[in-house]
């Protein structure tokens, strides 16, 4: 307990000191980096296309890496299944779309049923096993990431499915620039997901309660606090980003089949990776920061070929983590010997 | 696993090796020798791992070396193929100490994540250079060995490199290893060369999964192809550790034989059969087993001990 | 009583030795693995689950078509039993399913399986025991070539592939191409593997002296996303291409079709057979892509536009009385089910001309002397035909165009080409 005091003091107390410089290094960083962005766009469609193109697909990283994030908060280990849970609810959603809802609806109701599997999920599969071996919860989440996608080829078949396009299939244009609708929606739809969730945290009482059980379990228990109860509720709200990724990852691919977010979730824990496993902001930063590299790489870089890109990706996300071991946005954590 | 099983107990599980292909078909037979396979990565992981307390979700990656080191060998210079096993071994040492140096600087999970990117980007680099590697549609061997030969290679190769692990850990570098997994901190207070000790078991663990993919590919009747080192493979090595749980040599057993066969055997359960089998009866099945042993079979059987001791 | 019993008792034992006796002698009959006097067992490895399982619907049409065979008796009063696994499209799994089928399940032909480097991970085995794999399930060249030419490591008789092979499709293109357009400029997006990789070396090879109007081939890799699709259409288009070539596997070729028309983009599009599966088009015209005019070819006949065809109403009658579920999708068009039962027609009929006498190499000669006129689930007027020389058992496309818009279909024209591998 000691060491985590230490580490936490001398978190707080490095915010004006070197850390916390790194810290405004990064920001900085990131500031040129959005102007960068913004003078290409202005000088070239394509780039301007590709800006939003990369800051959608990114903001759908960053969203399945902020559901990563809150359940390593949570509980401290990392959710293999985070990925397919999110495609099993997309599926939930084509089926309630089947049954007549709206897509609108079926979206709604899918949160809703999502976050009920979260929280089942944490309470059934998890806690038991999670006082006993953190390894063997993480394998739990292996199993389930093999047991979902087999669950959902047997129900739904490997073929493709069709939902409607939530956003139509318009697409504005700004000068010579082309942006798909369904991109901005996808940004917009992210962002509230997220901002909602930010408010909960900072502004309700429910969001002080789990941040207190994430950080300091022991002592919340104390004041009263049920500490399980808001790790379900992590986990809830986790499901309920992934959610969100999915549904947002689908009309982005065109169509649904099992594999939707399995190339994604690799992008996720890129972002979460990248931003800082315990740094929700990081985790929405590194994925729009790795949505639009990507994006541009792709396009500007010809050496990259198609078959690099995924080696590319993690090389670079190597660098960053020899640079800054815990994360563009981690707290590196000193221990005190 | 520094304190080697009874004397006793290891001649039985000679006796049986030994006695196994005549007692069982051919097509069991490579089943027995798919478990040997595994029950060589699973070791390896198990030193990394279990010893050093360093997380690798990676570790198909280095399989993936080993198994087309093999075949490209065995394609272009008709290499004799216990030759590319032992080429296998010492490449992936190589390149399992220079995927150690970078993660000296990573720790737990972050580690895994890393790893993880090294199981799926490794695969990716046959497709690059397919003239050399095949692309996706694979390198095959010159010469492809019968069941019977795979056994014996993957349980000779077992048996060596169990007595090769037991004789390291229960040295001075088991000793170091245990050191920098119980505490880093009093490890290099007591002065444990944390790097040194850190890579080396990356080394180890990543040639011992090197010479499982050889057999791998072996047994794949000699040939590679970037669809066999799925994401999946570098999981299903976890899970066998984490199945083995630590410190014992049975454990490592049943935790092999449970990646090894479980999948195939999944897809012959009844009912849901062949058509939807495998994913979910083998997911499930690790979800259970992790459930009801969260520390691996090992634990198990420390658990039955002890109950028997009381 | 005590007398009667002890008769009754003699009697049963020598009744029980007689069956027994006999049924070891049913199934010794032949000698031959995997048939009995009432039984042919053969089996096959598909991608039931995993990333290829779209395709699971050809091994579950092929065993309905076994059992409609079965339920009129059979062929020469034995069923056919047909054991599909799994193998996740993964050869390492692959390899000991087969060997299960072959050491476990003694089944007496590999029929139908899946994906060429499954095929490639196993053809070394089954053509060193002498076992029947044939009517593969992938357009590869592979099986048509190593028959009597040595490929790695000797050749491989005892393979045969089945539907027209990817170079001689990309054949028919090139030279439709140039009829429309003689100086086309063309364009290519293709798979980064042997698939993809063959047809564009087919493609080449048809074009001949024209092969310098490809002004662009761009690769891309399974699992990529859309938008990865549409920046090499972009591409494309940027070197002026006027001509569009999909070489591609279903999803990346939906998202092309639709990533051209977003782009705003009308080029001459043509697509690879295999991604011509109406039900894929149709997904793609729900998407926004613009259809009509695309090109593509056919071998295998329509239950949509040929519903008519004896042949059609015979797969939507086998389709709903052995294979329910897939009832809805061969009612909007979904070719690999026609697919499925045109391969299970012809692998019966090669057990009706190999005779009673049931041997692997009387199947074998059987399938390797064919000249199938026909068969009712292939394009009316086409052949499936085999001899020495003749070593690809489809060698007939036709061309065919979509019109009809997002919801409309193909239509075939011209006439039949021949020859092509």
């Amino acid at each position: 307990m000691a060491t985590a005091d230490a580490s936490r003091l001398e978190g707080l107390r490095n915010r004006g000191a070197a850390l916390g410089g790194f810290n405004s290094v990064i920001s900085l960083l990131l500031v040129a980096a959005a102007a960068a962005l913004l003078v290409g766009s202005l000088r070239s469609s394509t780039f301007a296309q590709l800006t939003v193109e990369g800051l959608a697909l990114g903001a759908v990283y960053g969203s399945l890496a902020l559901a990563l994030v809150l359940v390593y908060r949570a509980s401290h280990i990392v959710n293999f299944a985070q990925g397919e849970l999110a495609m099993a609810t997309t599926y939930v959603a084509y089926q309630l779309i089947q049954w007549g809802l709206s897509y609108w609806e079926a979206f709604f109701a899918t949160l809703g049923i999502a976050f009920v599997l979260g929280t089942v999920l944490e309470v059934v599969l998890i806690r038991p096993v999670l006082h006993r071996s953190a390894i063997a919860a993480v394998i739990v989440t292996v199993g389930l990431f093999i047991l979902i996608d087999g669950v959902v080829t047997w129900i739904w078949g490997g073929d493709f499915k069709f939902m409607p396009p939530p956003f139509g299939t318009t697409i504005y244009h700004v000068g010579s620039v082309s942006i798909a609708r369904l991109y901005l929606g996808i940004l917009v739809v992210v962002l509230i997901s997220v901002l909602l969730v930010w408010a909960l945290f900072r502004f309700t009482k429910l969001g002080l309660g789990m941040r207190a059980a994430a950080l300091r379990p022991a002592e919340a228990e104390l004041v009263g606090i049920r500490v399980d109860r808001m790790l379900a509720i992590g986990w809830g709200l986790a499901a309920v980003l992934g959610a969100v990724a999915g549904l947002m990852a689908e009309p982005s691919q065109l169509l649904l089949e099992p594999t939707l977010m399995q190339p994604i979730l690799v992008y996720a824990f890129a972002a979460a990776v990248l931003g800082g496993l315990e740094s929700p902001a990081g985790a929405v930063v590194g994925g729009l920061v790795l949505g639009v590299s990507l994006t541009l790489i792709v396009q500007y870089v010809p050496a990259v070929t198609s078959e690099l890109q995924l080696p590319f990706a993690f090389a670079v996300l190597l660098a960053v983590l020899l640079i800054k071991p815990s994360g563009l946005f981690g707290r590196r954590t000193v221990r005190r010997v | 696993m520094r304190h080697l099983p009874a004397l006793g107990s290891l001649v039985a599980v000679a006796a049986v090796l030994a006695a196994l292909p005549f007692l069982l078909s051919a097509y069991h037979v490579a089943l027995a020798a798919q478990v040997g396979i595994f029950f060589i990565a699973v070791l390896g992981l198990n030193i990394l791992t279990g010893y050093t307390g360093q997380i690798s979700i990676g570790h198909g990656a280095f399989m993936a070396i080993g198994g087309y080191t093999t075949a490209v060998l065995s394609r272009d210079h008709h290499t004799n193929l216990v030759l590319t096993m032992v080429a296998a071994f010492a490449i992936c040492f190589v390149f399992g100490v220079l995927v150690g140096l970078p993660a000296l600087r990573l720790s737990g999970v972050y580690l895994a994540l890393a790893t993880f990117a090294l199981a799926i980007s490794v695969p990716q680099l046959p497709l690059k250079w397919s003239n050399f590697l095949g692309g996706r549609d694979g390198v095959q061997t010159a010469t492809t060995p019968s069941h019977l030969w795979l056994y014996g290679a993957a349980w000779t190769a077992s048996a060596i490199l169990f007595v090769l692990a037991w004789l390291i850990l229960r040295g001075r570098v088991g000793r170091a290893f245990r050191a920098v997994r119980d505490s880093e901190i009093a490890a290099v207070a007591s002065g444990v060369e944390l790097p040194l000790y850190k890579t080396l078991a990356f080394g180890i663990s990543a040639a011992y999964a090197g010479v499982a993919g050889s057999l791998f590919v072996l047994a794949t009747n000699g040939f590679a192809a970037p669809d066999e080192f799925a994401v999946v493979l570098s999981l299903e090595l976890l899970i066998g550790a984490a199945v083995a749980g630590l410190g014992s040599l049975w454990g490592i057993l049943v935790g092999a034989a449970f990646v090894a066969l479980l999948p195939t055997v999944s897809s012959s359960v009844p009912v849901i059969g062949s058509a939807h089998g495998q994913d979910v009866v083998f997911g499930a099945a690790v979800v259970l087993v992790m459930l009801l042993i969260p520390d691996g079979f090992a634990g198990l059987l420390a658990q039955v001990r002890r109950f028997a001791r009381a | 009583m005590a007398v009667n019993r002890r008769k009754l008792g003699a009697l049963l034992g020598a009744l029980l030795v007689t069956a027994v006796v006999a049924s070891a002698a049913a199934a010794s009959h032949t000698g031959t693995p995997g048939v009995s006097k009432n039984q042919i067992v053969i089996g096959g490895t598909f991608p039931l689950t995993g990333p290829a399982s779209l395709y699971k619907t050809i091994p579950a049409a092929e065993q309905a078509y076994y059992a409609y065979v079965n339920a009129k008796g059979g062929v020469f009063h034995r069923k056919i039993v047909d054991n599909v696994l799994d193998d996740q499209y993964d050869p390492s799994q692959t390899v000991p399913q087969t060997q299960k089928l072959v050491e476990q399940d003694h089944v007496f032909a590999v029929v139908g399986s899946l994906g060429t480097a499954p095929i490639l991970s196993t053809w070394n085995y089954l053509n060193k025991l002498k076992i029947p794999q044939v009517l593969v399930a992938t357009g590869d060249a592979f099986w048509g070539n190593c028959v009597h030419h040595a490929c790695q490591g000797g050749t491989k008789p005892w393979t045969l592939g089945w539907q027209p092979d990817y170079p001689g499709e990309a054949k028919l293109y090139a030279k439709y191409i140039l009829q429309q357009n003689k100086s086309a400029k063309i364009g290519v997006i293709y798979q980064n593997d042997a698939y993809g990789k063959n047809y564009l070396a087919g493609l080449k090879t048809g074009l001949g002296g024209s092969a310098n109007q490809i002004v662009d081939a761009e690769s891309y890799n399974l699992g990529d996303s859309a938008q990865v699709i549409a920046a090499h259409l972009v591409a494309l288009e940027k070197h002026g291409a006027d001509t569009l070539v999909i070489f591609a596997t279903p999803t990346a070729t939906i998202q092309a079709l639709a990533g051209r028309t977003a782009i705003g983009w009308n080029p001459l599009t043509i697509v690879n057979n295999v991604s011509a599966n109406r039900l894929f088009e149709l997904l793609a015209g729900q998407n926004g892509a613009s259809l009509n005019g695309i090109i593509s070819t056919a071998y295998l006949a329509s239950p949509t536009t040929q519903a008519n065809l004896p042949g059609m109403k015979l797969a939507k009658s086998i389709i709903h009385k052995y294979a329910p579920a897939l009832d809805q999708s061969l009612a909007q068009g979904d070719g690999n089910i026609v697919y499925g039962l045109a391969v299970g027609w012809t692998f019966v009929d090669a057990l009706q001309h190999a005779g009673k006498n049931l041997t692997r190499a009387g199947l074998m000669h059987a399938l390797r002397n064919m000249k199938e006129t026909n068969n009712p689930f292939v394009y009316p007027g086409m052949t499936v035909q085999t001899s020495k020389k003749r070593t690809f058992p489809m060698e007939q496309l036709k061309l065919e165009k979509w019109s009809g818009g997002a919801g409309g279909d193909w239509h075939t024209f011209g006439k039949i080409y021949s020859g092509l591998h």
